[in-house]
């Protein structure tokens, strides 16, 4: 117990004041009576049976006392403290993620979350001179971690700072928030970070070993909700005149539960299908679509649960327009025949490449050296630029230990078989991945140089058994619509809540007008010589509108984070694999209890006030 | 004047009454009680032998014809019984409403007048002394007969209450001023510092039978004054500060009624007849019901 405002503990000198009151004679009326016999014996009864004696006369006094004791005491403003510890610097990290939204509490988690900080604030000790006072750091976790406010001990700042917070679509990235308190708190003795979150926080790794003076407070109580968790549009395996949306359907509920959900095509109904799943279970759908030209498929789960964002998606789709490709080769049957099994693909071949092949989507350079390197995409096979990667040197017979199947380019590849004779050896390149990997050098590598997509082989594919292998085409066919600018650009249409939105132009532009889900237009500046638009405030899942000129085009933000949509609240937080943090048992927060002495004195009054007139009436 | 302390129903009523007294009387008067003497009565008592100068007119001519010895008879000899009639005049007595004081006069005239009905000697004797008391006092000492009750009443009505009392050392005097001891009824409030058990005794050792007669006003058996009071004592002027509320009423009552339950007991164990009236009772309630009761008259 401590107190906010110890200097109004000096109206506790009237309470001797009040015992003088008492001191004073009171005025009694004169009666004159037969006899004072009975009363003598009357008070010596009643005295002989009340404990307290000395006191008995003084009930009211004692009452008084109270009133006036509790009075002052809320005066000076107590708090019931959980620290043990004064802190003079808390950081306080709302979690804005979209789980937050989460109606579980009421109205959302977030405005749970925001109500536990507000007491906190209530509870910062500000001494009057100001000098030591305790202060407090607000950051908003969302998509990106904003500083709400700055260290200040000023709590009207900082109730305004946590008014102004508000929660995203996005998935939570609380990783930077944290390393931004990390900073904060990092030279200050008694320092403190409290997380107001849900515990929808994975990776959080690199805070293993920080020791970091983290409070976790848990926002939450039940998980009751739907959500779509993936969802896609690509030509239909099947059909190919169709388009196949692909939906994964998640309960992530405690207990079964059916919903329907509604695909539509530019605001017209396509199908409704009826689902009914298992707790905790997920269900793949896909949707065969005639998709008569370019739009938005918008898929929305019609249950009603704790949590709304996740129950929409959008994804825009354009026609998938035929990839033009230009073979440059000595002759490479395998791969000519790959390539034009690859579907949807104009080959053209040459020999030699002696100009930078507008034309064209895709360059394939197999083995051979281009008089001029192309300024398309390039799949690029036992060729290489020093651009690229400065020097190389020859390795004989590279074992194959490693490969990346999570890469779209290496989607469904196994490379088991593969044997190959020679290779280029480089180091890895800061602007690509490896994708497969043998013990000196990596021997398939995929990556983006500017606007340029490139994959490089790192052999000959006809000095190895790969063409023998299935994987090969597969591995053809991955790459060719991975380098299809028109797939690359389709994909950067469909994106997660937070992920930037980037369009190249085809024709610079001044000024773009960005209308967002909820209708509001923007003006936005792009950059680049007015090339370029980079958007990062996609913060609101639905579809986004960009135009300028005869540049018109529509992206799609969605939340689909099967971690997000698990709203069961986490009691510890992982921090790597042996660190933890438990959630805070209680609210720890100063609690100012004035109200509650306040309330106590009016009934003392009260309580003195019946007395007084019980005794005399 | 009679009527204003007693009504004529009242009166007359009172007249078929008669005061019981459990011992004999002992008064050398003759009256109509039965007493220990033997004398001139129709009521037989005993034989003795004849001495020489006894009344021939006794004799037992009867057993003298079987015996041949002369008996004589004894008669018992009816005597008078000595009421006196202790009354409270102090000033508590003027306290209360109806005043103590009248209620108490009241009793004493109904009293006095069943003993001057039955042709005993009534005495009251009021204490303690004040101007009309000391003018009264000879007036009411040793009244007889029917015819003097009017004077009697007149009498009581003068008296005034006023001035101090003290319970115990009045009966005290009173017990050992008594030629004979008989009745002797204690009309008072039994309010004194100094306590009443003295005096009751005093009595009772004197041979008197006491009935005792506590008149308590209603507003001693239930205040209403409330609130912050300094009580003043009217005969002490002694001063007491309490705060008393409703909510006191009840320990308050309880006190009273333990107080008067010590002196019943008090009276009980001294063979006694004790009442506690308040003075608004009904005088026939106490009259004809409670003092029939308990036998102090039939």
């Amino acid at each position: 117990m401590s107190f906010l405002a110890p200097a109004a503990l000096i109206f506790a000198a009237t309470l001797p004041v009040v015992v003088i009151f008492y001191l004073l004679k009171r005025k009694r009326v004169v009666r004159l009576v037969s006899s004072t016999l009975l009363w003598q014996k009357f008070l010596a009864e009643t005295q002989a049976n009340a404990p307290f004696q000395k006191l008995r006369h003084n009930w009211l006094l004692i009452l008084q006392l109270l009133l006036l004791a509790l009075v002052v005491f809320a005066l000076a403003r107590p708090f019931l403290g959980g620290m043990r510890k004064p802190s003079q610097l808390r950081v306080l990290i709302l979690d804005g993620s979209a789980s937050m939204q989460a109606t579980d509490e009421k109205p959302t988690r977030f405005d749970r979350a925001r109500s536990e900080a507000l007491k906190w604030v209530d509870g910062l000790t500000n001494s009057p001179g100001g000098g030591s006072s305790d202060q407090m750091v607000v950051l908003l976790a969302g998509a990106n971690t904003e500083v709400k406010q700055s260290a200040t001990s000023d709590k009207q700042a900082l109730r305004r700072a946590l008014a102004s917070c508000a929660a995203a679509d996005a998935p939570t990235r609380l990783t930077e928030a944290l390393k931004l308190a990390e900073t904060l708190v990092q030279n200050q003795a008694n320092a403190e970070i409290h997380l107001f979150s849900d515990g929808a926080a994975p990776e959080l790794g690199e805070f293993e070993n920080k020791n970091l003076p983290l409070t976790y407070h848990r926002i939450g109580v039940r998980c009751e909700n739907f959500a779509i968790v993936t969802a896609d549009v690509r030509a239909n395996p099947d059909d190919a005149t169709q388009r196949a949306v692909f939906v994964t359907v998640a309960n992530f509920s405690t207990n079964a539960q059916s919903t329907e959900l509604e695909l539509r095509f530019d605001e017209q109904i396509v199908e409704v299908r009826p689902l009914k799943l298992e707790a905790k279970q997920s269900t793949p759908l896909v949707f065969a679509v005639n998709q008569p030209r370019d739009g938005t498929f918008r898929l929305h789960l019609t249950a009603t649960d704790d949590l709304a964002a996740d129950n929409d998606a959008a994804l825009v789709s354009l026609l998938p327009q035929p990839v033009k490709v230009l073979l440059v080769s000595r002759g490479n049957r395998f791969l000519e025949k790959a390539l034009r099994a690859a579907g949807n693909v104009q080959l053209s071949t040459a020999a030699s490449l002696t100009d930078s092949a507008k034309a064209f989507d895709l360059v394939v350079l197999d083995d051979v050296q281009p008089v001029e390197w192309p300024e398309a995409n390039v799949l690029a096979i036992h060729v290489a630029n020093t651009n690229w990667f400065g020097a190389w040197q020859r390795v004989e017979s590279p074992g194959i230990v490693d490969w990346k199947n999570t890469h779209p380019v290496l989607r469904a590849v196994s490379l088991d078989n593969v044997q190959v004779a020679e290779a280029l050896a480089v180091k890895p390149p800061p602007w690509a991945v490896a994708l497969v990997d043998s013990p000196s050098t990596p021997l398939v590598l995929a990556g983006e140089r500017g606007q340029q997509r490139i994959v490089w082989v790192a052999f000959d594919t006809l000095q190895s058994t790969w063409p023998l292998r299935v994987s090969f085409p597969i591995f053809v066919a991955n790459a060719v619509q991975w380098l299809d600018p028109a797939a690359a650009r389709n994909s950067r249409l469909n994106l997660r809540a937070g992920e930037p939105f980037r369009l190249t132009l085809t024709e610079p532009a001044k000024s773009l007008t960005l209308t967002t889900p909820d209708g509001a237009t923007r003006t936005l500046t792009p950059s680049g010589e007015g090339r370029e638009l980079l958007f990062a405030e996609t913060t609101r899942h639905g579809v986004y509108r960009v135009t300028a000129g005869t540049n018109d085009v529509r992206f799609a933000v969605n939340l689909l984070d099967s971690n997000e949509s698990n709203l069961t609240p986490r009691d510890e937080l992982p921090l790597g694999r042996y660190a933890k943090v438990s959630a805070a048992a209680a609210v720890k927060a100063n609690m100012e209890v004035w109200r509650w002495a306040a309330a106590a004195g009016l009934l003392v009054l009260l309580f003195e006030w019946w007395f007084y007139h019980r005794r005399t009436a | 004047m009679g009527q204003s302390l007693l009504t004529p129903d009242l009166l007359h009523r009172l007249e078929q009454f008669q005061l019981l007294a459990a011992r004999r009387a002992k008064s050398s008067a003759r009256g109509e009680r039965r007493s220990r003497a033997r004398g001139q009565s129709v009521e037989f008592a005993d034989y003795r032998n004849y001495v020489s100068g006894d009344d021939l007119r006794y004799l037992d001519w009867n057993l003298y014809g079987r015996l041949d010895r002369f008996f004589l008879k004894l008669y018992e000899e009816e005597r008078e019984l000595p009421v006196r009639i202790f009354l409270d005049a102090s000033e508590s007595m003027n306290f209360g409403e109806p005043r103590k004081f009248d209620f108490a006069r009241q009793i004493a005239a109904a009293i006095g007048y069943v003993a001057l009905c039955g042709f005993d000697r009534v005495s009251v004797v009021p204490f303690p002394d004040n101007p009309a008391v000391t003018a009264a006092r000879g007036a009411l000492r040793a009244v007889r007969g029917k015819k003097s009750s009017l004077q009697f009443f007149q009498n009581l009505h003068a008296l005034t209450a006023g001035g101090p009392a003290n319970l115990n050392e009045a009966l005290r005097r009173g017990a050992l001023e008594a030629r004979r001891a008989g009745v002797a009824v204690v009309l008072s409030d039994f309010l004194d510092p100094a306590g009443y058990e003295s005096g009751l005794n005093a009595l009772v050792a004197r041979g008197f039978q006491v009935n005792a007669i506590q008149i308590l006003a209603p507003d001693e058996l239930a205040p209403t004054n409330f609130g912050d009071l300094r009580l003043v004592d009217a005969e002490t002027g002694a001063q007491q500060e309490v705060t008393f509320g409703k909510f006191r009423l009840k320990s308050y009552r309880q006190t009273v009624e333990n107080f008067i339950q010590r002196l019943r007991e008090f009276s009980a164990s001294r063979g006694a007849h004790f009442f506690s009236v308040s003075s608004d009772t009904k005088l026939e309630d106490l009259l004809l019901k409670q003092l029939r009761e308990a036998e102090v008259w039939k």
